[in-house]
This record gives C-alpha cells, structure tokens and sequence, in this order.
C-alpha cells in the first residue's frame, strides 16, 4: 500500500510523493505537529501551526470534507462574532474566509451598545468549502492526507515537564506510523460517533461519514475521562418547495460590516445579498412531536428539562439547560410560537436551511411536522434531520494551551472538547495550532486570559468548570464585557500574538498598528478640545448637556 | 480510643490519656460530629473537660504532638464554617456580636442575626437582583435570535425599582441596629454647676442602670458604660460650658462640643433656680440653651431641670404651666439629684428614648449592624443607578451596573453567584442550540 500524500485544491491538483514500504509499518514521515481532523478547530489548528513555521500534517477521513458546515450556513452571533473576530486577529481563516463568501451579513443588537454588536453571515457552503481546502493549499508548509487516525504513539514523558507520557506520533488506518513532536485532536463528533433517525441508529460523525473508534479506545487507554454528549441538525429543505409569499422577510445590512481587521469591505454586493425569512411553528407542531415521541430515542432524555415534574428517563444523564432541537423546545415551553428562519444555503442552492427546527424524529414525521409550518406545507425534504451521539474528553484535562495534563505535546480543540459551533471550534483551533508550534520549539506557550478575549473566557470555562452540556458562547460569560468588544480585538490580541508567537503576519500587524496609531491620534485630538459646558451647548444643543459642575458617571 | 469512635452526636464520658505515654489527663464528655452535619462541615471532635488550665494545657499538649494536629487560628473554625457554605458573612458576624453581646437587647439582635435573618433578607434581594440581571442578560444574548417576549425589559425596570425603594427604607433606620451593637451616645450637658456629674451618680447607682466594665474597648476617662433597660449606653459627662480664658477648661469645652455633635441623645441640663429667674424671657433662654446644645430635634433631647429641692411648691407649679404652654420643647424631667426625687421618672424617659433609637431588634426588618454593610449597600444602590442612567443608550453598561449591584450584595453575605445566572436564563427562557 502506497501511502499518499496530495493536496486536494479545487481544481484538483495532484502530486504523489510514493515511497515503496516493504515489510515496514514507519512510513518515515516525519512533522512538527500533526493535525487529526480537518473541520473548523483542524484547519485553524494546522494553518497557524504553519504560519509559524512547523512543518505541518493535516489529517482527514475525507479530503473533500475540509471546511464543510456541519449545521447552519452561517458563522458569528452575539458573542460568537466575537470569537471569529478574535480569531482573525491571530491571524485566522474563518473571518476572511466568511468575508469572501458571505451571502447574507447582519449586525446583531445594534441598539445595544457596541460591547455586545454581533456580527454575522450566512455563507454560500460550496463556496466556504472550496475557499478554505483553497487557503489549505496555499499555506507553505502545511500537507493534507486522507486517511483515518486508529491509535496515538507515546513513549515515556520529559520528566523536566509534567506528565505522564509523550506523543510520538500517530499510526494511520492502513497501519502505517506518522512522527510527530505534537499532535492536535480536532476530530469534532466523530470520536465514536452515532447518528441517530427515529429510532435507529448507525455509527458516525456526519451523514455519509463513518466515525473514529480506535482512537476513541486509544484515548481510554491512556487514562483520559470521557462523556457522551448529543447534538442534531435539522432537514434541508427544496427551496422551491417553500411557499415564501406570506413569510416575513429580512434583508441583510446595506453596509455589511466585515468580519477580518485585513477587509475594507465584504465580497458579495450589498445589493446582491440573500434575503432571509421568519416563520413560526404553530400546535400542529407540537403535536407531531408528541404523537411520535416514542418513535423518538435521542430526544427522550432531553425532554426532562429544568421544569420537569417527573423523574428523567435516565437520571444520571445530565440534562441540558438550553433547548437542542424542537421537539425539546415544545416540550419544555408549549403552547407557545417557536421561531424558525428560513436561511438560504448559497447562491446557487437549491436548499434552504430551517434554522431552529433540529430534528430526530422518522423522517415520515419530520415532513408531517413541516406541514404545520407557514410556508412549508408543501415542503420537500432533500436531506432528513437526524441527532449524533459523540465522546467529548473532559476539557478539565487540559492545561490552558489546550496541551492535555497527561500527554505532553498532545494538544485537543474544538467539539471534542465539549463545545458546540464552528466559532468556539476555531477559537480553539487556533490557539491549539499556536501552542503546539511553540511545544516544537520548546518555547514559552501562549495564553488569552480572561480580561484580555473571548477565548480566553471560553478556554478558561471549559479547563476550570468542564461542561454539562455542549458549551456555547454568550456574552454574559465574560465579565469583562465591556472591554471585550468585537471592534478591538485587534488592538487586545496581534501585537502581543506577533510578539509571542511568531504566527501572525507582518501585514496584519502592519494594521493592527496603524489602526492604534490614528485611534491615539483621535483620542489625543478629542481631549484637546476645552470647552466650557456653555460653550458645548451652543455647539451642540440637540446634546443633552449639563451645566453642573458634577462629572458623569464612571 | 481502643474501641473505635464513640457513637455520633452523643455525649461518652470518657478517660483522656496522653497518646504518647498513656498518662490519664482527665475525665470528660466526648462529642463525635461526623461530616458534613457539624460546624464546619468537617468531621470534628468536642473535648469537655474540667476547666484548671493546666488540664487544658495538659490536653492541648497531647493533641498539638499528634501528627496532622494544629492549634486553631483566632476564629478558624468560623472561617470553616463559612467556606463550607455553612454560615454566610452576616451570621458570621452576628456570632460575633453574639459572644460579645452584653445587653439583652444586643443578645437578641445578635441572636437574630446568627440565625440568619438578616442574611435571610440580603439573600432575598441578591435572588431578586439575579432574576432582573438574568433577564436583562436573556435580552442582550437571545432577542435577536431567539424569541424572547416582550415586556422583559419592563420586568427588569420593576425589579430594579422595587429594590431600591427596600433598600433605602433599610438604610434609612436611623441607625438603629449600628447603635444597639456599638452603644447609644448619651451625653449630660448643661452649664457649669447644674449638676452634672451628680446627675451621672445617680443614674449610676440605680439598680436599673447597670455599670458594666467593658474590656478591650478605648474610652474617655469621663465615659460610662451601662446597660439601661438591656439596652447599651455610653455616658458622657462634659465640662460646663462657658466662655472661659482658662486654656484647660477652653479644652474642657472643645471636647464637649465634639461630644455634642456625636451624640445620640442628649441630656440637657439646668439648674431650675436660674428658670425662675428667667420670668418672661423664659422661653427664649430655654431655646437659645438648646441650640448652643446643637440640638437640633427635640427627639435627641430630654430637658432635665434640676435642683426642684430648692424651689417651693407654688413656684414649681407656675413653671409647671409656663412650660407646657410650649410646644416644641423635647420632654422635659423634674428632679433633685440631691433628695433623688425625680430620677425614677428620668430612667423610665430615657428607657423609654433608647428603645426608639435602637428600636425593638425582635420585631419587623432586621436591622443592619455594621458599617460594612452600610457602605456596601450604598454602593449597590449606587450601582442600580448606573443602571437606570445607561439602559436606554447602551445595555451592555446598563448591565454592568446590575452586575456591579449584585457584587455589592454578593460582598455582604459573601456569595456571588455567576452560574445561577445561567440557569435561571435557561430556565424563564426557550433558548435553542
């Protein structure tokens, strides 16, 4: 068997490097870091750990998978802009990749206040898709290959460090061995992964996708504690089968606001943006859910949420506090309207993606409850939904660089460690992919606090607290929200992550200073300004100004 | 012990011997309290023993040579309690008035306290507070994604309002709390020779008023403490106030007005032969005496008139009606120092003025006792208008000031919760993947 390793660009440029193997099992590849997985936490992972200057390895089951949206079209959100913000300002992909294909970008509470504005688009999936194994591709020192991870390779710790073991390498599915000084698990919600229709289910990661099982018992093995967590993902729906006539519609900003500090503006037209729709779910609906919720398993447990007067199903499962998908939102809240957006999946798809409507009923069921829907009582289903089951490691494993207590050099990111989103995946990712480059060079690892970004707060709830139930954003985890806001990130992150790491670009920098050039420049022009409160409300009367000599408030 | 630990929670009479060479130390009663249901949550052991210090030493000797074993800190076993959850910061303190309590009423409140009433009604605000803080949070995070109702911020407004009418009400006790813990200020004042000092023994050798010596605490050489009725006093006596040239006695009256300002009540004091000689300016130097007392509400005031032995019964009775005539004059007591005629009635006024400035610690809102908790509460209110100030320009800062409320409640129990939050969004809210 000839290991390969290629490149899938995407205008499918090959390039075989063939090394004949007789009766070995080491392939003599040998990297800095190895990346296993190649969603949202993998690709932020493995380019950062290139850009550095790590001779990097991604890892992936499926090379046509890279940059695949699992669930909704869209990046950012309230907090969750936040965080792809902050990426880009660590030089990241996922903000100028959003930039390129956005379809549809809207500014979240814009009324309230600029520490909490989120920022987010609706992306074309085909286009992300490609625009990312693109980015793969160009990244010097960064090689793909398809093959699955079955096993990790340790030998005996550095004992100047703490720690149990350290990784070696990783041994391929067809048996062949990769070196490596570090390793990133990224592998999403394929460790042991189970899809789950109805009530049957079948082992994997993603539709079409099969899960990883061997390195899931590889990571018992090595004393790491584990839990079960589930998540689901709503049908895709025909777009010519909606009825949008009635439904009310919403545009996208008419300046839509870029997500990377790199862009003056987005790719897409303001004009030419996709419209969203609003629709409501109405009892019909619940009672679907009802009536079928015996042919239901993945949703029994969650059913019993917070206002449950009876005794869980099974009472050692934590439950979660949010609702994952709508037959856990009218059960816990009935007799009320759910919101369902209607959100286009590109440009020129045909599918359109019912955010808020995750499913894991027979698919009989799913299109009998969509009938109930305004606007979709004639819909059609392309792709029915369904609930996955998967191991997460326990994130309190982990020291604040995403590098595992037990295992030196062997670093974890993104759903694996028990968050949901491509945002909270990638903030991850990156900060992963940075560490394990510094782990290579044995150099001083890089951490985000708390009081200086969002992932700072995400990396420190998940190492301190762990999670009960997949870890979501919001911005009222952060305490210090009011200095954390989207518009600065750059000013909190890249010169310091320049300085620290060796992973960001000098062009990005070269920004990031001029920005905090002219807003000191501005600053210094405002408080030069004096003038007596009279004075200002001549200037200015439509400003409430007042003439006591009392200050404002802090 | 050879046979095992005695049974929990009762009470073995058992020899007590050196672990080392196995010499009897003494006899005494064990108490075994296996955690969490002990003080501090921790298993823990009660040795009763008899009271000679050189048991005591004796036994604390033996354990201080066990291995694992320490002398406790001045107040660990209360810190426990409090980090095991057990006490919150206010019953913590209320244990601590409690053990140095010296007065019934004080006992009382500090009882009140160290049973968590007072907690109790921080806690409820801190829950009120958390609700109105999760909402808010619900409508930064979710409103524009979710479906969150309307009319949330209106339920943030009432909750924020409701609580800063209880808190001011709460802080706008007149102290009573502060004053029943640390004492009330009474101050004799009055012109030189009206008979201050003797007024002061007297009250002083009255069964009623009990001297107690007050250890640890600083005091003037002219201060007194007392309990009167159960409730503390701190009695001043003052020099007399006149102009004087004298640069002791000048001190003397510097000191005096010092005192009259801090003063909680005040003891005014004349001579009554020198009313009489008032006549028709009688009101008038009645009120200028008053004000150069810095009385300014006749309730911080009784008017004590002295020396009636002196005066005859019809003149008694004429100064009698002029002063009734009189509305604004603060209670006015009739006495003689010198025969004692009188000093019951005055005891049973000042009792009587001590239970309105310190209250009855038994009945409605618990009192706050410290100024720590003053200051904090003032900030919380500070911070819930910071709130109001911000809500409709910028929520993200609207928010902080709930939050920021919330810490300062947080810092008088010592419990800020942050996961509560959380919960509670999830709970009042459908909020999905």
């Amino acid at each position: 068997m000839l290991p390969r390793r290629f490149c899938h660009c995407h205008r499918a440029r090959l390039q075989f490097l063939s090394t004949r193997l007789i009766g070995q099992n080491v392939s003599g590849d040998q990297y800095d870091v190895i990346v296993v997985g190649g969603g949202h936490a993998g690709t932020e992972a493995a380019a950062a750990a290139a850009r550095g200057g790590a001779q990097t390895l991604l890892v992936t089951q499926k090379l046509s998978t890279i940059g695949t949206l699992s669930c909704n079209p869209s990046f950012g959100g309230i907090g969750k802009g936040h965080l792809v913000r902050e990426v880009d300002a660590l030089d990241g992909l996922c903000g100028r990749l959003c930039d390129q294909t956005g379809i549809h970008f809207k500014v979240l509470n814009r009324s309230k206040g600029p520490a909490v504005w989120g920022l987010r688009a609706q992306v074309d999936r085909l286009l992300y898709r490609s625009a990312m194994q693109r980015e793969v591709c160009a990244t010097a020192l960064l090689n793909v290959r398809e093959a699955s991870v079955e096993d990790l390779m340790v030998e005996d710790p550095d004992a100047s460090r703490p720690g149990l073991a350290r990784v070696t390498g990783v041994r391929l599915g067809d048996g062949a061995i990769v070196l490596g000084r570090a390793v990133i698990l990224t592998t999403g919600t394929f460790l042991s992964g189970s899809l789950k229709f109805g009530t049957s289910s079948v082992p994997g990661g993603r539709l079409g996708e099969a899960p990883s099982v061997g390195l899931s018992l590889s990571l018992s093995e090595l004393g790491f504690t584990k839990g079960r967590l589930k998540t689901g993902t709503p049908p895709r729906i025909r777009k010519e089968s909606v009825n949008f006539d009635k439904l009310e519609v919403h545009h996208g900003d008419e300046r839509p606001v870029p997500f990377s500090f790199m862009n003056a503006e987005v790719a897409i037209e303001p004009s030419q943006q996709l419209l969203c729709h609003l629709t409501y779910t109405t009892p019909g609906v619940e009672d679907v859910v009802r009536d079928t919720l015996a042919a239901n398993d993945h949703v029994q447990q969650d059913t019993k949420g917070p206002r449950s007067l009876h005794l869980a199903v099974r009472p050692s499962r934590a439950q979660y506090r949010y609702c994952p998908s709508i037959e856990s939102k009218v059960l816990r809240f009935p007799g009320r309207a759910h919101q369902v957006w209607l959100e286009p999946e590109g440009l020129n798809s045909e599918l359109i993606y019912p955010q808020g409507l995750s499913m894991t009923m027979p698919v009989e069921a799913q299109v009998a409850l969509l009938r109930h829907i305004p606007g979709l009582e004639a819909a059609d289903i392309a792709a029915a939904g369904y609930g996955v089951q998967y191991d997460y490691l326990d994130p309190r494993q982990l020291h604040p660089t995403l590098e595992t207590r037990k295992v030196q050099g062997l670093f974890m990111a993104g759903q694996i460690n028990g968050t949901t989103g491509y945002e909270e995946a990638a903030a991850q990712g990156i900060v992963a992919g940075i560490n394990a480059f510094l782990h290579t060079r044995s150099l001083p690892p890089f951490t985000i606090s708390r009081t200086e970004g969002y992932i700072g707060v995400l990396i420190d709830d998940l190492t301190s607290l762990g999670v009960t139930e997949p870890y979501r954003m919001f911005t009222s985890r952060a305490e210090f929200r009011t200095i954390l806001r989207p518009d600065n990130a750059d000013q909190r992150l890249t010169e310091r992550a320049y300085h620290q790491t060796g992973c960001i670009s000098g062009a990005r920098v070269v920004t990031a200073r001029h920005i905090a050039s002219r807003l000191s420049e501005g600053i210094s022009l405002l408080k030069s300004l004096c003038l007596s409160s009279y004075r200002w409300k001549q200037l200015l009367p439509e400003v409430g100004i007042s003439q006591e000599r009392s200050g404002h408030m802090r | 012990m050879k046979q095992g630990l005695p049974p929990p929670r009762t009470a073995v009479l058992h020899s007590i011997s050196d672990p080392n060479s196995g010499e009897l130390l003494d006899r005494g009663l064990l108490l075994w309290f296996p955690g969490p249901q002990s003080f501090t949550g921790e298993d823990c052991a009660e040795f009763h023993v008899h009271g000679g210090p050189a048991v005591i030493s004796a036994i604390l000797q033996a354990l201080g040579s066990l291995p694992g074993l320490r002398p406790a800190e001045a107040g660990e076993f209360t810190r426990r309690a409090f980090q095991a959850g057990k006490l919150d910061l206010t019953e913590v303190e209320g244990l601590g008035d409690l053990i140095h309590a010296e007065t019934e009423a004080q006992r009382r409140q500090a009882l009140r306290q160290m049973a968590g009433d007072l907690g109790h009604l921080y806690q409820t605000w801190s829950h009120t507070l958390t609700r109105a803080l999760a909402h808010l949070e619900a409508f930064i995070d979710f409103s524009e994604e979710e479906n969150i109702e309307d009319g949330v911020l209106n339920q943030v407004d009432n909750f924020v309002r409701q609580l800063q009418m209880e808190i001011h009400s709460h802080l706008h006790d007149n102290r009573r709390g502060e004053r029943l813990r640390s004492g009330v200020h009474v101050v004799i004042a009055g012109e030189a020779n009206a008979g201050k000092s003797s007024l002061l023994n007297a009250i002083c050798q009255r069964p009623a008023a009990i001297v107690s010596p007050i250890a640890g605490t600083t005091r003037d050489v002219v201060e007194t403490a007392l309990d009167i009725g159960g409730f503390p006093v701190l009695l001043s006596d003052t020099a007399g106030l006149r102009d004087t040239h004298d640069i002791i006695e000048k001190e003397g009256v510097r000191r005096t007005r010092e005192r009259l300002e801090q003063a909680d009540l005040t003891v005014a004091l004349l001579d009554v032969v020198g009313l009489l000689e008032a006549s028709n300016k009688l009101t008038h130097l009645l009120f200028s005496f008053l004000e150069d007392l810095n009385v300014r509400q006749k309730q911080q005031c009784i008017l004590v008139l002295n020396k009636i032995d002196l005066l005859h019964k019809k003149e008694l009775n004429d100064l009698h009606c002029a002063l009734k005539k009189e509305e604004d004059l603060p209670t006015v007591c009739w006495l003689s120092c010198k025969t004692g005629s009188g000093i019951e009635e005055f005891l049973r006024v000042l009792r009587a003025e001590l239970e309105i400035l310190c209250g009855n610690p038994l009945l409605g809102m618990p009192s706050l006792t410290q100024a720590r908790h003053r200051s904090h509460l003032h900030k919380c209110l500070e911070a819930l208008g910071l709130y109001e100030y911000y809500k409709r320009a910028d929520m993200a800062l609207a928010a902080e000031g709930l939050r920021s409320a919330l810490a300062s409640l947080g810092r008088i129990t010592g419990k800020v919760g942050a996961e509560e939050i959380l919960n509670l969004i999830f709970r009042d809210f459908c909020i999905g993947k």
